[in-house]
């Protein structure tokens, strides 16, 4: 398979699976953003709800990676700006969730 | 080299604005936002393990009306990006692609965005 039809696939799955899960995130985030410190943190650290964030921005940032890559193919003409935008743009797609799920886990109410 | 010169896609300058390219640059657009939205929550996520006294300040400031209104928001870019990448994926099988329909469902995904943010706010209040 070409590498661009794999990229496609892999942007389109992800976008499916994303679906659902924007909306449960987006109905959670209204129901704690302005609550205590106590109810944020038992959000993020009880089950479902820890799981399901973790699947939600595992999925989030790997669509992101995807997506953003295309912009920088239609925005940046120079090879090389395009290629350290795109791995720049991938460190910060497995960091940011990696940290993220390794806060969470740890995190005790 | 002359073809760094060339005007860049989508060529904004030549460009008859209608519902699907707008739509197209606003899903662009919002999907940035989305993800810098969500890289913030993550951060707001790891503040939580510095202890319940550190986390006043941040408290404080969700609270306030620029704090509800970043919720507001976060409801309408979510909701936007929902049902504008539902539109695509109807697309990539293959339907929606008529003139007319195309411009039926881009202005159902503007005014559902809208709708989809009341509701979302509404039943993340638990006032349904």
């Amino acid at each position: 398979m070409h590498t661009s039809t794999k990229k496609w696939l892999f942007t389109k799955i992800s976008s499916l699976i994303l679906l659902p899960l924007m909306v449960w995130f987006i109905i959670n985030f209204v129901s704690i953003y302005d609550e205590n410190y106590s109810e944020v943190a038992l959000f993020f650290s009880k089950q479902p709800s820890k799981i399901i964030f973790s699947i939600f921005i595992i999925f989030a940032f790997f669509f992101s990676a995807l997506t953003i890559s295309e912009i920088f193919e239609d925005y940046i003409q120079d090879e090389r700006t395009k290629n350290v935008a795109n791995k720049l743009l991938n460190i910060f797609a497995i960091t940011i969730p990696l940290l993220t799920i390794l806060g969470i886990f740890n995190l005790t109410v | 080299m002359q073809y760094k010169n060339n005007p860049l896609s989508p060529h904004l300058q030549i460009y008859k604005w209608q519902i699907s390219s707008l739509l197209s640059i606003a899903h662009r657009i919002v999907g940035v936002i989305n993800i810098i939205a969500i890289t913030a929550i993550c951060i707001w996520s790891l503040l939580l393990l510095l202890g319940n006294e550190s986390y006043h300040p941040i408290n404080f400031f969700l609270n306030t009306i620029f704090g509800k209104f970043i919720a507001v928001s976060l409801c309408w870019t979510f909701s936007f990006h929902t049902l504008n990448e539902l539109r695509h994926l109807i697309w990539d099988l293959g339907y929606g692609f008529d003139l007319k329909v195309s411009k039926i469902t881009g202005i159902l995904a503007l005014i559902g965005s809208f709708v989809f943010t009341i509701l979302f706010y509404l039943i993340g209040k638990n006032i349904f």
